[in-house]
């Protein structure tokens, strides 16, 4: 290779080292946990809070979606605030804290075993994400720049603390009565801080980057984007203070619709980009990804449901668990699909190809993954989704297996290509 | 890519747009379009009594993960035209990249 004189080095991007290990985490997790959906279908007739149902809601939220999250995110902060990773060994101890911390968890829930396994693997999966916040701040810090998307990332990274540090007191709740009710009458709270204030401020923080940047738009509204952020973070401390306060059920919706303004409102800025993007050839992970956008609706519709039914005193279990099925397996796993096939390609080919410069037409990275596998992997998901979620309301046991199994293939699937871009090794056209 | 080349060329013009043509054929590998078409090269600079070329360029985004990869193909394309030189590849983020950079080719090329 030529080495290039003049500032290049201060541009240098996160080690694949320190983001690769989340990436096959996640892909494992992903897996298990349609493993977990398949063999777990008679329970969703049971009450939501149970020892399989707790198990898999953690293997989905934090091996899955919090692991590939933590991942990708070493690799973008970076481009987000326009500034390097603080330190690559702090990835590599975060990764390593949460990577034990998560299975033992799991177990813990599994078993329900609320001694060790669950209380040590809390403590890591803490740990983890202490040293990912500071990791974090400390390259916010360094930067220059103080943009939307890293205002959403930080913030979306303290709603993460918080939840897992109340989760974690809700696992020695059990034990030790630490809190004036029992843990199951906290899960709401705890749940919410980690989808609305963890997934959803952090997912629509990069995708208010990511999406007007891969479609090269000429769209831009940071208005619209603290707009949302307002409406989202407003919501969650309302919806919070009232579980801790007040628990009225009738000043519930007021929340909920400042939550579900700001994913609207976001709609409409995703909307505005694509309708005003110069690079009009949709790629397949993009068209996942806008997917997953409107998929972002679909709990909605069943958290409406479970109010009305709520306000009625007559709250229906399976449509609690179609509301998380929709979170979890809907928005995040179609968005998690979309972006693995995005960012992954590119992690792999700057460690395969970016000293090779000097050797010959390179292919790009799109061509790393097999194009194929991806088609059938969405398809696949799609028809699981499409059976599982009405499974779900009817609770029908055949298409509650036929969904899982559907699920189960598109996950292996999944890991297949993940496998391919990982393995990759380098061709010179 | 002429209206690119008009703003690009400082000094030896001859010698600018031999660069020019030459660096279309480096490409931004996720976009799949050439670094002048995308507007990627703000200035280059021939100092013909020290034997130097000075490159300004720019990025899509900072911290772009294909920088390190487009900033070598541009430095050894460079390189290769003109052997008696020494390059100096700058990436400057003032002004930041916006697609108004993107030569009407460029855009063609992307509403294909």
């Amino acid at each position: 290779m030529i080495a290039a004189t003049g500032n290049i080095a201060l541009q240098k991007t996160t080690s694949y080292k320190a983001v690769l290990p989340f990436y096959i985490y996640a892909a494992i997790s992903f897996f298990f946990a349609c493993v977990l959906l398949l063999t777990s279908t008679d329970v969703f007739n049971q009450h939501y809070f149970n020892p399989k149902t707790l198990a898999l809601t953690h293997t989905l939220a934090l091996g899955w979606g919090t692991m590939i999250i933590l991942g990708a995110s070493h690799q973008l902060v970076p481009v987000l605030v326009e500034g390097k990773l603080y330190s690559n060994v702090l990835a590599y101890i975060s990764f390593l804290c949460a990577g034990i911390g998560i299975p033992l968890l799991v177990y813990g829930f599994y078993t329900f075993n609320m001694g060790w396994p669950a209380q040590t693997g809390g403590i890591a999966i803490n740990m983890g994400v202490l040293f990912y916040i500071v990791n974090l701040t400390m390259s916010m810090q360094k930067s220059k720049s103080r943009n939307v998307p890293a205002v959403f990332i930080l913030t979306a990274t303290t709603w993460l603390l918080l939840t897992t540090l109340f989760g974690l007191t809700l696992v020695y709740n059990f034990n030790y009565p630490i809190l004036k009710n029992a843990s199951p009458g906290y899960l709401a709270l705890h749940a919410h801080m980690g989808i609305v204030g963890w997934f959803l401020l952090l997912v629509l923080g990069v995708a208010s980057r990511l999406i007007p940047l891969f479609l090269i738009s000429k769209y831009t509204n940071n208005k619209l984007l603290w707009l949302v952020f307002a409406c989202i973070n407003m919501g969650l401390l309302g919806f919070i203070s009232n579980e801790i306060f007040g628990e009225s059920k009738l000043i519930l919706p007021i929340f909920m619709i400042l939550v579900f303004s700001g994913i609207l409102l976001f709609i409409l800025y995703c909307f505005n980009a694509y309708k005003q993007r110069i690079r009009r050839k949709i790629d397949e992970q993009m068209k996942v990804s806008l997917l997953s956008v409107f998929m972002m609706l679909l709990p909605i519709i069943s958290i409406i449901d479970m109010l009305t039914f709520s306000l009625l005193n007559n709250a229906k279990n399976n449509i609690v668990l179609l509301y998380g099925f929709c979170i979890f397996f809907g928005w995040l796993t179609a968005i998690i699909f979309g972006m693995t096939f995005k960012t992954l390609p590119f992690i792999v080919w700057n460690k395969v190809y970016h000293k090779r410069a000097s050797a010959g037409k390179t292919p790009s990275p799109k061509d790393l993954f097999n194009e194929n596998i991806f088609r059938w992997m969405t398809i696949l998901y799609l028809i699981g989704f499409v059976l599982f979620a009405p499974g779900l309301v009817i609770l029908s046991g055949i298409l509650l297996k036929t969904g899982a199994a559907c699920l189960l293939l598109s996950s292996l699937l999944y890991c297949l290509n993940v496998y391919i871009v990982i393995m990759h090794k380098p061709k010179i056209v | 890519m002429i209206e690119n080349i008009m703003n690009v060329i400082t000094n030896n013009n001859l010698q600018c747009i031999l660069a020019l043509n030459n660096l279309t054929s480096v490409y931004d590998p996720e976009i799949g379009l050439n670094v002048v078409d995308l507007g990627l090269i703000y200035k280059i600079e021939f100092f013909d009594e020290e034997k130097i070329i000075k490159v300004d360029m720019t990025l899509t985004t900072q911290f772009c993960p294909m920088g390190e990869s487009i900033v070598g193909d541009v430095t050894k394309m460079m390189n290769e035209t003109f052997k008696d030189y020494s390059v100096q590849v700058n990436l400057v983020f003032e002004p930041p990249w916006n697609h108004k950079r993107i030569s009407e080719e460029g855009k063609e090329f992307l509403n294909s």
